[in-house]
């Protein structure tokens, strides 16, 4: 079982130790860790297990902050993984992001947290509506109350009615006056296209996220209208398999608030709404390139926020771009970011310049890969439908709302 | 111009951050010491205290040791605010075990806490005692800990199941059994959150005690898809190795699918069977290879790889290892398909480490046929987060490398995205080039060379040595690929003059390593290739490469017409660069020649001959001496060569000459393939951290060995599960209802402790002794027939008539208890007395004092010295034939002290430290005649009451050193109360001061056999009086008789004893309860009230340790 927890941040400062059990983990393990990753660079950040000379480290990265965690024994590696991971959603839930500052800011809400979710290396409460009724996250309210009075307790007393009940994910009677329900699809497209311009893979990774503000212990199924399209999916604990197994429908009670029912991929999609067409050719020391961006095949919606990035090559000393629509910049570190935002009427985007070579090279052998990004709102691109949303009891004033919309995932146009 | 922009935008979020830090706790991280923070802790506001504990959290979270504040924060732990008690718990878990002496101060707020009606805060008092780890109060954590696992709150019984490793953790010999005990308790809860704990603690515990499992099974099966995530991976794991312990391996299972091909060949009939032979077509020895693999990782999961390795020498016996007897069948096998059942819908569980947990189940239990369903899931933890992927993928390329048609068809998951780190992309690398087919490789070749111009140059080296590897996979690999790989090593020897950078270095090396693989299997096809590269050698400047041509020529220096022709221009090229080349070139290059000359044809002869002169004689003076050395090594091999002028000739010569032979054999030999089993095989269970770090991690463990584990059906106790079951549904079908789950885990026996954790000393005996104890009471019950419900009402009013009567030694019948009518049943067992037997130890034994034989036993006689004495008799007893001259026993120290000259001094000092000596001596035995024996009575102090005390026996002159243990039932003495007394006592000792435990009786049995006349109830009072009043000294205040109706039922029948502990005369009450039938074995619940909690503890576990030893007269 996990001995220590660190929170370490992006300059190597240890910023939060939580012993776990009596074999307590000493500080200079941190330090180990930080000179490893001095020494060997980023694939090291990119190991998610490693065998220190004295214990096993489990290390998980989150927006530039290292949750480490420490073991000396054997345990399920991706146990310890799935709850840094809890760990950190929990707290940039909690904090409203995560950084440096934030951590060290509210250390004291970090430390109950840790201590509220994992007794002994063991992972106690992880569900977020049960953390919040047991440690109030901090809001405005309770910072100015706090600036007022000095004094707020963000401690509750007693225990949440959900920690013990046979819905653990649910607290037992909340109450509202008016009833909501939301159901978001929210998916993203993985796409490769290869240097032929060939599509080589294409597929959908799909979330059903809901929003539930329900009186008291409401029954809830959900249908699709086709869900043989769905290759894989996985579940919230709430949901109960037996339905699904039997006739695919989603039967479940669920958590109060915001939360994730299920996530789903789609496999083999033929198209992509937006299209890239890069072109590059280099002669003597300089590269010509010139990138189009297009739409393929209109969704019906608008298609929002599309941006265009890639890494140049290290053998390029110099770059001149610029684009008829949109903004182009350059960090230091040669990523090159297209902003393009709607596709105009008028006209077709295009990205174009040209590339100085380090001097000796003639020809450019490495290329880049330009990662898409793209959100379109009110449509999920997998196809897949909502048939309808069921309530076993129909409490008063229920408001149901659906929602969809598809964004890029990782989606790769290689030169 | 950006970094400009930058630091700007850096300063604004600062600026911003620095305005949404109000009010947070900012300022106490960043100048935690600014204040004086003693005062604070005492002060009497509870802000005040909040944010001094606060400061000190922040000190701890920097890494400060803060502990020299434990008094102070100690003394909060009274505070009635939950935040200040959270964050002196967090503080005292961080320091009690440096500090125990102040911990201790703190443990009677946790016991008032657990009294606490509020369940959070019951929690958090159980979380921290049992986190805080001192030994001391380890027993009273224990006791805690399971009056929690009895708790209405499920969270706090949950919490109970969490301390349990903590207790465990302490390696307390004494309390193993009660902890295990507990975990069985807490298996059967009936709430899912609190068994997905219990599974945590049982395998950090007790991973082997698969009786626990075996007890409720199915339960544990059904409420597996309930339980909350985290135990549901331990969960999973756990029933896996009971199903392995119990039935052995499935026989329709991938494990054993080896077994199946040999026999009946049913693998040819299912689907997977014929990808497998399809495999083979196309793959030539592919398929052979993976059900070797699949052996060789099953058995690597039984035995763990390091076990397997050692013996890997008998590979032969690998397939006919497993036993039929050790298999089972799924068709027949209610377990494991109910396993395979409860955990296949696990598959789809939000959770990536039970989906791994569960996709492992059915890959080692599951039917070949079934095995399928685990890809589908596994491949969409691909798409959850980085770190997890990686995890993942080192276990799917374990599944892959064993069944590479599971994944074949689904090989475009493991395309790569430019955001995979780069491990990512090395194993899908390798799983891409394991699983390809020939239907899938032109596919998978076109991704690689997208890969091969990707900018990270390592990950492009990668892929150009998995093109080898397909290759070598492959038979039929296009020859565009080897094409391709040339025009790379082509474009990259070009590019190499410009760029220095490992990276180009590694895509050539690996390059020309994976043409070289291609070329091993066919060479005479691939001539052209091999001229091909020769010709490259000059334009190409990376070492490695070079070394690897070179070699290359060396051992195709003979093959086809124009490469033995071209033998001396590269020979003549190899010589003139010998000069300028790296070292490890060098070498290669003295090879070559060599390798060269041995093959080389009349023709060439002398010239080559001419030129390997010239390089030796480079060599030999060369920098390095690795090419000195083997320049010399060579040219004295060679000498015989060098010296002849005609190679034919030479070869005739060389049947006499050693050296020649030896040439021939160490150049001449043509390559051998090397099999692929010699492939890194260490495997080990999927899901496991040491499958991730390739060795066995401290405390993994392989499956159990199968059929290891023989369970005993027991009729009685699966009646009792299925009831339980019942009511279990009952309770979850009523979805909000949390009654009945006091009753849910409480009435659970304790089966696990049955006899086999309780060891008897071996040097325990019994002597018949019939000395009467003179404490052993009369006992007398009275006995009012009345109606069941009245149980209370008709104890007190029997125990009244009893004390009236306490005299009386009068015997009605017994069988007046089984009338229904009302009257009176007096029962003297007064005769007890005179079966006591104390029970007698082994102080030396003859064996080893030279035939002088002493035993002790503790009497119940009251010291005449000083309450904290205790009895001892002593009898030694001569079993040789020579007499025994002045023997006696004295104490060590004191001993010591005499031999010391300042006798005087330190007998002072002793005396001023406490002036009770230790061990009232015996009178001494001045002659043990042979076959003699004599007793003597020794009285004793014992320092603690689990400490044995050291003494010295004298005999014969000689000092020998024994020790004398302690009997916890002779540290107390009877204390005569009425039951009046002893109930009002009894009420002054709740909660903490009341400790139970169960254990099993079944002296009656044997008693009630011989005396068949005798009413049952007596005899079970009988023996178990004479049980408890042999082991130890207590008062037995009364009997209180069952109310069942029937005769045969004896439970409620509850027997009482007092007693004072010795050394503090603090009373102690123990109360035993009767459940079972009279004729079979009895379960006991014997129940201590004692304010002194560790004695108590002690006692308690003594108790129930001597009620289920044997009894003595049967031994």
């Amino acid at each position: 079982m996990l001995q220590c927890i660190f929170l370490i941040s992006d300059s190597g400062e240890v910023m939060l130790e939580k012993q776990l059990t009596g074999h307590r983990v000493d500080r200079s393990i941190c330090a180990w860790f930080w000179d490893q990753y001095i020494s060997q660079g980023d694939s090291f950040k990119a190991l998610p297990v490693i065998a220190s000379p004295t214990h096993y480290l489990f290390q998980i990265v989150r927006d530039g902050i290292t949750f480490l965690a420490c073991s000396q024994v054997e345990m399920p590696p991706l146990m310890a993984i799935e709850f840094l991971c809890r760990v950190a959603d929990v707290l940039s839930e909690y904090l409203g992001g995560l950084n440096e500052d934030l951590i060290k800011d509210n250390f004291i809400i970090v430390y109950e947290l840790l201590d509220e979710m994992i007794d002994n290396g063991f992972p106690l409460t992880t569900e977020p509506s049960i953390l919040k009724e047991m440690i109030a996250p901090p809001n405005l309210v309770s910072k100015m109350l706090s600036v007022v009075t000095g004094n707020a307790s963000n401690v509750s007393d007693t225990l949440p009615s959900g920690a013990g009940s046979c819905v653990p994910w649910r607290p037992t009677d909340p109450k509202y006056s008016s009833n909501e329900v939301y159901v978001d699809l929210v998916e993203e497209m993985d796409a490769i296209v290869n240097r032929d311009g060939e599509l080589v893979k294409c597929e959908i990774y799909g979330e059903v996220q809901m929003n539930s503000q329900l009186t008291g212990f409401p029954d809830l199924t959900l249908s699709f209208a086709n869900p043989s399209i769905l290759e894989d999916m996985r579940f919230h604990p709430c949901v109960r398999y037996r339905p699904w197994e039997s006739h695919q429908v989603l039967s479940f009670v669920p958590p109060d608030g915001e939360f994730k029912l299920m996530s789903y991929r789609v496999k083999k999609l033929k198209n992509t709404p937006v299209y890239v067409k890069p072109q590059i050719t280099s002669d003597s020391g300089t590269c010509r390139i010139s990138v189009l961006v297009g739409i393929r095949s209109d969704p019906g919606k608008t298609i929002e926020s599309i941006t265009l990035s890639f890494q140049l090559p290290h053998c390029v000393s110099s770059a001149d771009l610029s684009s008829n629509h949109g903004t182009v910049t350059i960090l230091s570190n040669k990523t090159c970011t297209w902003t393009i935002g709607r596709i105009p009427k008028d006209k077709t985007p295009c990205l174009s310049g040209t590339l100085a070579l380090e001097p000796g090279l003639e020809r450019l052998h490495v290329f880049p890969t330009f990662k898409l990004g793209f959100k379109i709102m009110g449509i999920a691109l997998s196809g897949l439908r909502i048939e309808k949303l069921d309530l076993q009891t129909i409490p008063p004033r229920l408001y149901k709302g659906f929602r969809a919309q598809t964004r890029a995932g990782e989606f790769d146009v290689r030169l | 111009m950006f970094n400009k922009f930058g630091s700007t935008s850096e300063t604004l979020s600062k600026a911003s951050a620095g305005l949404l830090r109000i009010g947070t706790d900012a300022h106490l991280y960043d100048d935690p010491e600014d204040v004086n923070i003693a005062p604070l802790l005492d002060s009497k506001f509870e802000s005040e205290k909040c944010e001094a504990l606060k400061r000190l959290l922040a000190l701890i979270a920097q890494g400060f040791d803060v502990s020299n504040f434990f008094p102070q924060v100690v003394k909060n732990v009274a505070s009635q605010s939950s935040e200040v008690k959270k964050l002196v718990y967090l503080y005292l878990l961080q320091y009690a075990e440096k500090r125990p002496n102040e911990a201790l101060l703190s443990i009677n707020y946790f016991q008032k806490d657990l009294g606490d009606p509020n369940p959070l805060v019951r929690a958090w008092a159980l979380r921290t005692m049992a986190g805080i780890r001192l030994h001391v109060i380890a027993p009273l954590a224990l006791a805690a800990v399971s009056k929690c696992a009895r708790d209405p709150a499920v969270y706090v019984r949950r919490c109970a199941a969490n301390a349990l490793p903590k207790l465990h953790d302490l390696r307390l010999e004494e309390h193993a059994s009660a902890i295990e005990e507990l975990v069985g308790i807490l298996l059967n809860d009936h709430s899912p959150g609190v068994v997905g704990a219990a599974a945590a603690a049982f395998t950090s515990i007790c991973p082997n005690n698969f009786k626990l499992i075996g007890k409720n099974y199915k339960k544990l099966c059904q409420i597996l898809p309930d339980v909350e995530e985290w135990g549901q991976i331990l969960l999973i794991g756990t029933l896996l190795r009971y199903v392995v312990a119990r039935h052995g391996l499935v026989r329709e299972s991938l494990m054993l699918s080896i077994h199946g091909t040999n026999s009946n060949g049913f693998c040819e009939k299912d689907g997977l069977g014929r990808d497998l032979t399809l495999d083979k077509e196309d793959g030539g020895k592919s398929d052979s290879f993976d059900v070797n693999l699949v052996s060789l990782v099953s058995k690597c999961y039984i035995q763990g790889p390091d076990e397997y390795l050692s013996r890997s020498s008998c590979t032969d016996t690998v397939s006919s290892a497993f036993d039929t007897k050790e298999t089972t069948s799924i068709a027949h096998n209610e377990d494991v398909k109910i396993l395979l059942q409860c955990t296949s819908p696990l598959l789809w569980s939000n959770n990536s480490a039970v989906v791994l947990a569960a996709a492992g189940v059915q890959w080692i239990m599951a039917p070949l046929e079934d095995v399928k369903k685990i890809v589908k899931p596994l491949l969409f933890l691909l798409r959850s987060s980085s770190a997890s992927k990686y995890v993942v993928l080192c276990n799917i390329l374990v599944f892959a490398k064993a069944v590479p048609s599971l994944f074949a068809p689904h090989f475009e998951n493991f395309f790569i995205c430019s955001s995979d780190a780069y491990q990512v992309k090395a194993y899908k690398l390798e799983m891409l080039s394991l699983i390809a087919t020939t239907s899938s490789i032109a596919s998978i070749l076109r991704e690689f060379e997208d890969y091969i111009k990707d900018p990270d140059r390592r990950f492009a080296a990668d892929t150009v040595a998995a093109i080898g590897l397909c290759a070598k996979r492959l038979m039929t690999i296009p020859t565009t690929c080897l094409d391709g790989l040339l025009a790379l090593v082509r474009q990259e020897s070009f590019a190499g003059d410009f760029e220095s950078a490992d990276g180009e270095a590694g895509v050539l090396v690996q390059a020309v390593m994976s043409i070289q693989t291609m070329i091993e299997r066919d060479p005479l096809r691939h001539e052209k290739v091999l001229i091909q590269l020769f010709r490259s050698l000059d334009s190409i400047k990376v070492a490695a490469a070079r070394a690897t041509i070179i070699w290359m020529v060396g051992v195709y220096c003979s093959l086809g017409h124009i490469i033995p022709r071209m033998l001396t221009t590269i020979t003549k090229y190899l010589a003139w660069s010998f000069k300028s080349e790296a070292s490890e070139t060098k070498l290669q290059i003295l090879n070559t020649i060599a390798k060269v000359l041995i093959s080389a044809e009349a023709g060439d002869f002398h010239m080559l001959k001419r030129i390997v002169v010239y390089v030796f004689e480079l060599g030999e003076y060369d920098l390095s001496y690795d090419i000195r050395d083997r320049t010399r090594f060579l040219k004295k091999l060679l000498s015989c060569k060098l010296a002849s002028h005609e190679p034919a000739e030479d070869s005739v010569a060389s049947q006499e000459n050693i050296a020649a032979h030896v040439v021939e054999h160490v150049f001449g030999r043509k390559l051998k393939s090397v099999s692929p089993i010699t492939l890194h095989n260490r495997f080990y269970l999927p899901g496991s951290l040491s499958q991730i770090v390739l060795h066995a991690a401290p405390g993994y463990e392989p499956l159990p060995k199968p059929c290891s584990f023989v369970y005993e059906e027991q009729d009685q106790l699966s009646d009792l599960d299925k009831q339980r079951e019942a009511a279990a549904d009952l309770d979850g079908s009523e979805e909000s209802s949390e009654t009945g789950d006091e009753n849910g885990s409480s009435d659970y026996d304790s089966e696990s402790s049955n006899g086999s954790d309780f060891s008897s000393e071996g040097d325990e005996r019994t002597v018949s002794n019939d000395a009467n104890d003179p404490a052993a009471p009369l006992i007398q019950i009275s006995e009012t027939s009345v109606s069941a419900d009245q149980e209370e009402l008709r104890s007190r009013r029997a125990l009244d008539l009893w004390l009236d009567d306490q005299p009386s030694t009068s015997n009605q019948t017994p069988s007046a208890l089984n009338s229904n009518q009302s009257s009176y049943a007096k029962i003297s067992i007064g005769d007890v007395g005179s079966r006591v037997k104390p029970k007698s130890y082994s102080l030396v034994d003859p064996g080893n004092g030279s035939g002088l034989k002493v035993d002790y036993a503790f009497l119940s006689e009251v010291s005449n010295v000083s309450p904290l004495h205790v009895c001892v008799e002593v009898l030694f007893e001569n079993s040789s034939a020579e007499p025994i001259l002045e023997v006696n026993l004295e104490d060590e120290e004191s001993m010591k002290v005499a031999d010391s000259s300042e006798q005087t001094l330190v007998g002072k000092a002793n005396a001023s430290y406490n002036n009770i000596p230790t061990l009232i001596p015996m009178e001494e035995i001045s002659c043990l005649e042979p076959h003699q024996s004599t007793k003597r009575l020794i009285q004793v102090r014992f320092h603690h009451h689990l400490l044995p005390m050291r003494l010295t026996l004298h005999y014969n002159e000689k000092k020998v050193p024994v020790k004398l243990r302690p009997d916890l039932g002779y540290l107390v003495k009877p204390f005569s109360m009425s039951i009046e007394e002893f109930l009002a006592t009894e009420s002054r000792l709740p909660g903490m001061f009341e400790y139970s435990r169960r254990c099993t009786f079944d002296d009656h049995v044997k008693d009630s056999r011989t005396e068949n006349g005798k009413d049952k109830f007596l005899s079970i009072c009988e023996s178990i009086t004479l049980k408890v009043l042999s082991n130890s000294n207590l008062h037995l205040v009364s009997v209180d008789l069952p109310v069942a109706n029937s005769l045969e039922d004896a439970t409620g029948l509850r027997l009482r004893f007092s007693s004072k502990i010795l050394s503090s005369e603090i009373p102690l009450l123990i109360t035993i309860t009767v459940e079972g039938k009279c004729t079979e074995v009895l379960n006991l619940t014997v129940k201590i009230n004692c304010e002194e909690t560790v004695f108590g503890l002690n006692l308690l576990n003594r108790i129930a340790n001597f009620m289920v030893e044997p009894s003595s007269s049967a031994t």
